[in-house]
């Protein structure tokens, strides 16, 4: 009588022939839509044989809310929150590309001190943003103090603007033609003293991770994105200047007063592996914080009382047109197009060109040939924020 | 296969790796270490203490509903259409009373509602408003259990008692 668990003589099995079936076969892994090493809800279809990744296939669209046709239905004041939410994490940027597109219709001239408190609430918006990306980098990689760390100085860039704005992540604090509130003398005393501070938290933040030997084996020579690739994909900001390009619209196309500045535009040298692994690229970020500093001093000195808000009409109505601005954001390249009608409160298109949705187009191309861990450090390396990807 | 390939040096090279992989551990440890004597409190128990809000924090919404005109500016205003406003005219003869401010209020109020699960806090309702009876107050533990009751009518008979606690003095 034959037994249930009698499989029949070795030479009949056939387990090795489908183990050797199985050996060839893909294994489809989803990374997220809930994944801590997303800042969002970014799924990721990766195609894995064992434990390297053969493709890897960003789904986009769960943070999607119809930001763009929204807008056509919103007056020109009305998109000012809409727009904080693209990139929440760095709303004052969003929101000051988007007022510059509607003030260079408009034809407004904004007076200087709030041009000057504009490059002081972007760049402290920058520090906050790359603090946000340093922290929750070293998270991805398995370093918990990095992130309190991160979070605590961050807090206090936060409460300033909370105590300026009003709320602490999407202020909707920059208008059309000036700014909401004017920052008082103690408030921007306190903002000097957070540049002393900042610079003594960067080089520990240095010394802490990003000349750790283990930081450095995980990171460098991981996930070379070369600069061609770069500039075939559009690569903006920290990638493309971590890949070794020197190209900063602040310096490059100075827009506002940025060309009264000093500053320089840090690059991936290649320090540790080489220009173009997530370790430059990460690298960037800890030297722009630094350059951000600088360039808070230089408002602090050069800034003088005076109005805030230029001439605006009560109802916003822009001439027939279209214009496109573009500005450097933490993330990269943030640009609107807003075409208007003419004679309408509301615009008639707006398209905003986000710079994580082309850094999120680049992962199928670093994918293949990495490690699943690898991978993880790549997608934490480029710094996305879905509310800009999905729009 | 891996674009982590480790180079394969010398045996120098290789207690080199080992010596500054302890060191730096060690740099980042002491960084942390410090902390022991060093650290502040930076977070809050929340229930028992209360952070102070800054003066400009923009809380819920509130509608000083005696000062209200009627104007529908903020309702125009907002940009996801949470405030609902009606309105009709006082009866012939009806004396013109105004607001703290001095504004005449022509319109009697019959509904001021505000769905503060639609409220995205951005403040627009609140610079439109010509008698700035619409303000953000402080007060920000409001989640209730039905999505219903989070529409607040500023006309309720119990308005004054939490007038009080709610107004930004």
């Amino acid at each position: 009588m034959q037994s249930k668990w009698d499989i029949g003589e070795p030479e009949k099995r056939t387990i090795n022939s489908e183990t050797e079936q199985l050996k060839s076969e893909l294994l489809t892994l989803n990374m997220g839509p809930q994944h801590p090493a997303t800042h969002g809800v970014l799924r990721i279809e990766i195609w894995t044989d064992s434990e390297i990744v053969a493709h890897a296939i960003p789904h986009l669209g769960y943070l999607h809310r119809c930001m763009e046709k929204h807008a056509e239905n919103l007056d020109y004041r009305g998109v000012i929150p809409f727009v904080d939410r693209l990139d929440y994490l760095a709303a004052m940027n969003m929101e000051w590309t988007y007022v510059q597109a509607v003030e260079q219709m408009l034809g407004t001239e904004v007076p200087r001190r709030a041009e000057l408190l504009r490059i002081l609430t972007g760049e402290l918006q920058r520090i906050a943003s790359h603090l946000m990306a340093f922290g929750t980098y070293a998270l991805d990689l398995g370093a918990f103090t990095p992130f309190l760390y991160a979070f605590e100085t961050r807090e206090k860039i936060l409460r300033l603007f909370e105590e300026v704005s009003g709320a602490r992540l999407l202020y909707n604090y920059i208008w059309v033609g000036g700014l909401w509130n004017d920052w008082t003398d103690e408030q921007l005393e306190r903002v000097g003293q957070f540049c002393d501070f900042m610079e003594e938290e960067a080089k520990k933040y240095n010394e802490l991770v990003s000349y750790n030997k283990i930081f450095i084996e995980r990171t460098a020579n991981v996930g070379v994105f070369s600069l061609q690739d770069c500039l075939d994909y559009g690569a903006t900001g920290p990638v493309l200047r971590g890949s070794g390009m020197k190209w900063d619209l602040r310096k490059n196309k100075p827009y506002s007063l940025y060309s009264e500045f000093d500053f320089d535009v840090p690059v991936g040298d290649g320090e540790h592996g080489q220009a173009g692994d997530c370790w430059n690229r990460y690298m960037v970020r800890m030297k722009e914080v630094v350059q951000s500093v600088k360039i808070i001093r230089q408002v602090l000195e050069k800034l003088e009382p005076g109005p805030i808000m230029g001439k605006v009409p009560k109802i916003i109505k822009l001439p027939k047109g279209e214009v496109y601005v573009r500005q450097e954001c933490p993330r990269g390249e943030l640009a609107f197009h807003l075409v208007s009608e003419g004679d309408a409160k509301q615009p008639y298109r707006l398209k905003v060109k986000s710079p994580c949705f082309t850094h999120v187009s680049m992962l199928p191309r670093v994918a293949p040939g990495q490690m699943i861990a690898d991978f993880v450090a790549t997608v934490g390396s480029i710094d996305i924020v879905l509310g800009e990807v999905d729009r | 296969m891996s674009t982590n390939v480790h180079q394969t040096g010398s045996v120098k090279d290789y207690f080199l790796d080992l010596y500054n992989g302890i060191r730096t551990s060690f740099v980042g440890m002491w960084i942390t270490f410090k902390y022991v004597w060093s650290a502040k409190h930076v977070s809050i128990e929340y229930p028992e203490v209360r952070e102070v809000l800054p003066e400009r924090s923009r809380m819920r919404l509130f509608n000083d509903a005696q000062n209200c005109i009627s104007c529908t500016q903020c309702a125009m205003a907002c940009p996801v259409d949470c405030i609902y406003i009606a309105s009709e005219k006082y009866p012939e003869g009806h004396e013109v009373q105004k607001t703290s401010n001095g504004q005449p209020i022509r319109l009697k109020l019959t509904q001021f509602v505000i769905d503060t699960s639609l409220c995205c806090y951005c403040g627009l309702c609140t610079t439109v408003c010509p008698t700035e009876c619409l303000t953000h107050s402080h007060d920000y533990e409001f989640s209730q259990y039905t999505i219903d009751s989070m529409k607040y009518d500023y006309l309720a008979p119990d308005v004054v008692a939490w007038r009080d606690r709610i107004v930004k003095s």
